[in-house]
């Protein structure tokens, strides 16, 4: 049974990978003409390239902040859910509708939401007279963009991943501590957050390797600029590619990108396992 | 349970779930508020006209190719997850009741083809279609789709297949059925709950992908996310049409929010347990 799905995913899965590692080897240009020298030059290059250290920088802040926000964001609500309003069911419905709206669409709603002649919060502050600053146009505040907008849009997964975890916490260890005097804050802190770490963890790895892969919130909110400073690794490779028409050193960039992947997806495996035998 | 009523502690958590609540929703409604303004009062606030809304978004949108474009990301997101589901789920059901030791290596292998960079397979993918010809065609993008959803549909069946007891393949294999159909007929129908979330979720990557669809697609084949781009062009952003189609872009995707939320969690995050 195993056998049709290995070969499928064979075909259409690691056929590509193997595409992109062979095509990192060679110095295929769309345009320009084909030397055909072999190697791993383009990796060199990589090496010694300003914009792409400078693309791990910013995707690294992107990641970095966008994981911290969603996951304190995502656990402060599952949290809120779970033992401040338990009897408000529905809260729960509308806490997770970010998480169906596709990619395209949040970035377009934020988009129209940072745009001071358009936006409703720049007319609110406006009628006290503060003026919002224009956060596209910055450097730092086009990463905070960025990072808001996925914020808002993954904190919901966050969200469903520790309520189930919360849900499995049995209630009595909580009630144990109030009969020993702790406060609902002492519990919190003692009991629940360290139960719950295993969950967090798997969460914030998870989430981690999808802010790698920013694209659309990058492409349709500030194309990655201004200047370079939201051209983030996984779009630096696609403006390589397909505007610079560099298909081996966007597929170089292509095959880093992937050994941090692989890195990363093998402690989730990991935890994972360990998990399931425990 | 003690009651506490309202200690100052309750008052601020329920504050703190509030704004938080704010945060979500507002986004949401100023699209939706978007989407009836006429272009005319884009640029005032809100509160100076509340009531002038229009229709008119809904004309300019049936007039561009958004309509074809949803019907195309219908087609080959549905396409794409039928596949998906129809090869990945004996896989799934083979690692979950098979006595393979490469469990680990498989649970790897799915994880880093989940989480692998888009770019590395459209890379190759643009190269092999601008080659046999299928760029901007529904079957290459179809194709393109499985990469996404066949791997995350092997894994998030795993997850449920294995909760399926034993006792229940053994009886039906000691009545003599064969594997398959133990599977179609017996296996299928009790993780059922499992698996509709995890068809839902397959189809929700490939409905809100927009990456593969932008290189892949030109005109004639562009999914609804792609062609929401059209109503942006250098001259003059159409915020109203963006706004609707973004909510449209939505709409399909609701009904997952009312789905078992349970099966949903199983299906995200693999085994994710307290």
């Amino acid at each position: 049974m195993m056998i049709p799905s290995a070969i499928a995913v064979g075909v259409f899965a690691i056929v590509p990978l193997l595409g992109m590692f062979a095509l990192s080897m060679t110095d295929f240009h769309l345009v320009k003409k084909w030397d055909h020298e072999f190697g791993f030059q383009n990796f060199i290059k990589l090496w010694n390239n300003k914009r792409f250290i400078n693309s791990i920088n910013v995707m690294l802040l992107l990641s970095v902040f966008g994981v911290i926000f969603q996951v304190a964001l995502g656990t402060l609500i599952a949290v809120g859910l779970e033992k401040i309003i338990p009897k408000w069911r529905f809260m729960r419905g509308i806490f997770v509708i970010p998480f169906v709206v596709p990619a395209v669409a949040v970035a377009l709603i934020w988009l129209s939401l940072l745009t001071p002649t358009l936006s409703p919060v720049n007319d609110f502050f406006d009628i006290f007279g503060i003026t919002v600053p224009a956060l596209l146009t910055s450097q730092y505040g086009a990463i905070a963009a960025i990072v808001m907008a996925d914020t808002w849009a993954s904190y919901p997964f966050v969200m469903l991943l520790i309520l189930a975890a919360l849900q499995g916490i049995p209630s009595d260890l909580d009630e144990a501590a109030s009969i020993d005097g702790a406060s609902k804050l002492q519990t919190f802190y003692k009991i629940t957050l360290p139960l719950l770490a295993p969950a967090l963890l798997m969460v914030s790895l998870f989430r981690f390797i999808e802010t790698l892969k920013h694209f659309p919130l990058i492409h349709i909110m500030t194309t990655g600029g201004p200047g370079r400073s939201t051209q983030a690794t996984n779009y630096y490779a696609y403006i390589q590619t397909f505007q610079n028409s560099n298909v081996s050193y966007g597929a170089a960039i292509a095959v880093f990108l992937f050994l941090f992947a692989a890195i990363i997806s093998y402690y989730v495996a990991r935890a994972n396992a360990r998990i399931n035998d425990a | 349970m003690r009651r506490q009523g309202k200690s100052p502690l309750r008052l601020l958590g329920i504050a703190m779930m509030l704004v938080f609540f704010g945060f979500t929703l507002l986004p949401i409604m100023w699209a939706l508020i978007l989407s009836f303004r006429p272009a005319s009062h884009l640029f005032e606030p809100i509160w100076q006209s509340p009531t002038v809304l229009t229709l008119n978004n809904f004309d300019s949108l049936l007039r561009s190719d958004f309509p074809m474009a949803l019907f195309n990301s219908l087609i080959t997101a549905g396409c794409s997850t039928v596949l998906a589901m129809i090869i990945g789920v004996p896989g799934g059901f083979s690692l979950a009741k098979g006595r393979s030791q490469r469990r680990f290596i498989a649970s790897w292998a799915l994880l880093l083809l989940r989480m692998a960079p888009p770019v590395g397979f459209v890379i190759p993918l643009f190269l092999i279609y601008l080659n046999v010809g299928l760029l901007d065609t529904r079957i290459g993008l179809i194709a393109a789709y499985m990469v996404l959803t066949l791997p995350f549909v092997v894994w998030s069946s795993w997850t449920s297949l294995a909760q399926i007891p034993d006792e229940l393949i053994e009886a039906s294999m000691l009545d003599g059925a064969t594997l398959f159909q133990t599977l179609v007929k017996v296996v299928v129908p009790a993780a059922r709950p499992g698996l509709i979330a995890t068809g839902v979720l397959a189809f929700l990557i490939a409905w809100n992908d927009f990456f593969f669809a932008l290189v892949i697609t030109r005109g004639n084949t562009v999914t609804a996310p792609v062609a929401v781009m059209n109503f942006v062009s250098y001259a003059s952003v159409d915020w109203g049409s963006i706004a609707l189609a973004s909510v449209l872009l939505t709409l399909p995707t609701l009904p997952v929010i009312i789905f078992a939320n349970k099966y949903i969690v199983q299906s995200m995050g693999g085994a994710v347990k307290g």
